[in-house]
């Protein structure tokens, strides 16, 4: 199953992470670029001719295209529809150190203005021509309505950061003027990841969702959204008014196609010219095996990252001794070799959030954790364990086992949980495995903490660093009670101090130095154990020419305005 | 003929409710259409929308009111795209028809003329062949075929086409359409083509070896005729049933060959909302599905009767 993001209403405070469904190596909505900057991983820039049609190979079809509604957490319909034509008040680029960061978009005159005091209060200032595909003006209303849309609306994907607004002020149709209730840290990500802007006098007083749930005609981005055949393909035509570079291509098309191998095949046999598959063992291998006549792209700089998720609401992983010597009992150089060594990715993650946001971690923090099984020994015996006559420890005649449980049918992280449990039981650790179909691990079993280990992915949408959605204990629930994303149950109290202060924080430095304290704090009392940087993969026929490259944040196809296809 | 068809008709209809009632109760059992809320940190709002869509109702209760919404035409809507839930159907259900009735017609009348064959000429050189391959193509995984078609016809020669039923946006019923028509049938009809021909071969075997067939050859009625007119009409008797009930099952969807091929119908979308949990779409799919094997069971009946007078006047 695809990368997808399934039914998250994500509360968190600043990082927002959701977690990714079905055999999703994990993907997310992200922000978007109105077809300006941001590029990353550029490789080939031809000169580009005018016209033509370009077919992509979509892994995902969305569910539907209301981005506010909760029925839109299909990373895939993001990057293909979202992305493409809804304005957005920043883009995100990437340095040459492989930095993310937010610029203002070309909706904007330039950086809005930010005042801290008496409250925190933006001032946006709209380009004069930036216009919706009708030559209507977007306009302060736009933002009004966008946030009142999603602030107090219904059925909302994700309110986080809207709820922290207490005003939108539009008297001034060219100027924003948005005021907090409290400081909300990443605000650079509002009206911007996920949901950008929403043109208000077409949807005002509509029924927003009846009229965009099934694809709409309205874009400020470089396309227009030409047609949607569900079950087969999206068609995007170029936005003949868009204020900002307008598209070379005459049209692109994307073709669903859910199943890897065909969708290689569809790629090497030049039906689709275009595809950007999940990091699955058969992609790997498809790669490594040649596809000529392509190029590729594959990053680790990405918005995913798996990890090992230690359920601290239950034993055995209430005690971070044990916590510990699963770390240090465990080889991930060795687990990320195995899966992704043919793409030439070796290191395994050493924080506990998404590569994209490198420069507010500590990128050591959990390197101490690597295979050294006196450290196991040590930690095990220190907390009363021993060795069995089978070699597993055990503590008042309970052995130290536990069950692993993932995504049914996701061939890369069974593959995963099978060399933990061989590198466990080594280390003298029993680990059992059950795993569960996507609805139910997201919908059922990880809300209700009835887990002990879990392997999935977490997908970072916007640049805020914070983990606290994840891991402050006010984002927790009792085993057994649904609500928060703090699915591990972690309940860490200075941490929660540190994560709480980053939520609000609106001083980039300090916002760095806390980031780095609290993936050490997250480190010394080993709250899970991150495995890989789920890499990225994007390839595509020589023919294709252009800046074509792949963005962590932004997705493989947020600057098509700028490509284009030789005959 | 009317009174033997009257009846029929009236004997499935029980059979349709209490079929749709168990797969109503059994898709409830196991899927909850409000886990997509279990991430809420309100903890009421699950409860609120189980009692938005009547779930605190007895199960014979949400069963009527489905029932009563289905027979006009109303399934639900997804719990995942909240799209209508026969709209979903009717979409992807013209997909796979497409790829049925074709693949159908086409393993029918190749599994008859090899059965004909092997029957009339058995124990020559072409049945033994056609035995052997009957033998591979039922072993045959489909999705192995197909994968190995693609490679060749696809890949290697770039004679066909493997990514939907158009290339790109395109709808017109061409030759573009027909080479994207051709593996995905052809993936469809080996297995059935390979059993159907080895169900006809046993039942024209029988019928050339009863009675009235060695009856007609006596009173010097032509070889061709007694094979095709006496013989083949008897013989497609049993052949129809296994036809009708395959047919029927086909409606399903082919979830492998339409995943390879990427062809959103009935076998991708049962697929997709497992996957996700969609519950409304899956038991809209499973009755209707279940409806269509009743159905198609009751056409094979009114064809028995026509083809035996016997069986209608019994």
């Amino acid at each position: 199953m695809g990368r997808q993001r399934r039914g998250a209403q994500l509360l968190g405070l600043a990082l927002i992470m959701v977690l990714v469904a079905a055999a999703c190596g994990g993907s997310s909505k992200n922000n978007a670029a109105s077809g300006s900057s941001g590029g990353s991983n550029a490789s080939s820039s031809a000169a580009v001719p005018k016209g033509g049609t370009l077919i992509i190979g979509a892994e995902q079809e969305p569910d539907c295209m209301d981005w506010i509604g909760s029925c839109s957490g299909s990373s895939w319909g993001y990057w293909m529809a979202a992305v493409q034509t809804m304005p957005r008040a920043f883009d995100v680029v990437r340095d040459d150190q492989g930095n993310y960061s937010y610029k203002a978009s070309i909706v904007l005159k330039g950086e809005p203005k930010l005042e801290t005091t008496p409250k925190q209060k933006i001032t946006y200032e709209i380009a004069d021509n930036a216009v919706w595909n009708d030559n209507q003006p977007i306009t302060s209303t736009d933002f009004k309505y966008t946030w009142d849309q999603i602030a107090n609306g219904t059925d909302v994907y994700d309110k986080t950061g809207y709820k922290d607004i207490e005003s939108v002020d539009d008297s001034n149709p060219k100027v924003a003027v948005v005021t907090f209730k409290n400081n909300y840290q990443d605000w650079k990500g509002l009206f911007t990841g996920n949901y950008g802007i929403f043109p208000s006098h077409l949807l005002q007083g509509k029924d927003r969702d009846a009229a965009m749930k099934d694809g709409y005609k309205f874009s400020a981005g470089p396309w227009i959204i030409d047609s949607w055949t569900k079950t087969d393909n999206i068609t995007l035509v170029p936005n003949p008014n868009f204020f900002g570079t307008k598209p070379s291509l005459d049209k692109v098309i994307f073709k669903f196609q859910p199943d890897t191998s065909s969708e290689f095949t569809s790629f090497k046999s030049a039906q689709v010219s275009m595809i950007y598959p999940q990091p699955q063992l058969d992609a790997v291998d498809q790669i490594n095996a040649g596809l000529p006549n392509s190029q590729k792209v594959i990053t680790t700089q990405t918005g995913n990252f798996e990890a090992l998720w230690l359920n601290q609401g239950k034993a055995p992983f209430d005690d971070e001794a044990v916590r510990k010597a699963v770390g240090f009992a465990i080889d991930r150089g060795a687990i990320v070799q195995r899966l992704f060594g043919g793409l030439g990715v070796k290191d395994p993650l050493q924080f506990v959030n998404a590569p994209v946001v490198q420069q507010y971690v500590d990128p050591q923090a959990f390197a101490q954790y690597k295979l050294d099984k006196s450290q196991v020994d040590s930690l095990l015996t220190g907390d009363g364990y021993a060795k069995g006559s089978d070699g597993i420890y055990a503590k008042g005649g309970q052995k130290l086992s536990f069950t692993v449980r993932t995504t049914a049918g996701n061939k890369r992280r069974e593959l995963t949980q099978q060399v933990l449990q061989q590198q466990l039981k080594d280390a003298g650790i029993d680990m059992q495995i059950d795993n569960a179909k996507a609805a139910d691990l997201f919908g059922t079993i990880l809300p209700l903490g009835d887990f002990q280990a879990a392997i999935y992915a977490n997908v970072l949408t916007t640049l805020g660093p914070s983990i606290c959605n994840i891991a402050c204990a006010s984002n927790a629930s009792p085993i057994g009670q649904k609500g928060g994303n703090n699915y591990q149950r972690t309940n860490i109290p200075e941490l929660d101090t540190v994560l709480h202060k980053m939520d609000g924080e609106l001083d980039d430095s300090a916002l760095q130095s806390e980031g780095k304290q609290a993936q050490d704090l997250a480190a010394s009392h080993m709250i899970n154990l991150p495995i890989d940087p789920l890499p990225n993969i994007l390839l595509w026929s020589n023919k294709v020419v252009g800046p074509v490259g792949d963005n962590g944040i932004l997705g493989p196809f947020f600057n098509m305005n700028l490509w284009g296809v030789t005959s | 003929m009317l009174t033997y068809a009257a009846r029929r008709v009236l004997y499935s209809i029980p059979v349709i409710l209490v079929a749709s009632f168990l797969l109503f109760a059994a898709v409830r059992a196991t899927f909850d259409p409000t886990a997509r809320l279990a991430q809420s940190r309100d903890p009421q709002v699950q409860q609120r929308e189980r009692e938005r869509l009547g779930l605190t109702d007895p199960i014979l209760v949400q069963y009527g009111d489905w029932l009563k919404g289905a027979v006009h035409g109303d399934l639900g809507q997804s719990s995942a795209s909240r799209e209508d839930v026969s709209a979903m159907i009717s979409r992807s259900m013209g997909n796979t028809l497409q790829l049925i009735v074709i693949g159908a017609l086409v393993s029918a009348v190749i599994a008859i003329g090899i059965g004909v064959y092997s029957a009339v000429r058995q124990y020559s050189a072409l049945d033994y062949v056609f035995t052997g391959l009957s033998y591979i193509g039922v072993a045959m995984p489909p999705f192995w075929f197909g994968l190995l078609a693609i490679e060749f016809f696809v890949v290697q020669h770039r004679w066909l086409l493997s990514v939907g039923l158009h290339t790109g946006d395109s709808t017109s019923f061409d030759l573009d359409y027909v080479k994207h028509l051709v593996l995905p049938v052809a993936t469809l009809c080996v297995q059935i083509i390979a059993s159907w021909s080895r169900y006809e071969r046993a039942s024209m075997l029988d019928a050339l070896s009863a009675d009235y067939v060695r009856t007609a050859r006596a009173k010097g009625v032509p070889r061709r005729k007694v094979i095709l007119k006496h013989a083949l009409r008897n013989a497609l008797i049993p052949f129809v049933t296994v036809v009708a009930l395959d047919f029927g099952a086909l409606f399903g969807g082919l979830i492998i060959t339409e995943n390879i091929f990427a062809i959103g119908g009935m076998g991708r979308l049962f697929y997709n909302a497992i996957l996700v949990g969609d519950v409304y779409v899956v038991q809209a799919w499973m009755i209707i599905v279940a409806v269509f094997i009743i159905m198609f069971n009751l056409l094979a009946d009114l064809i028995y009767g026509v083809l035996d007078p016997r069986i209608r006047l019994s």
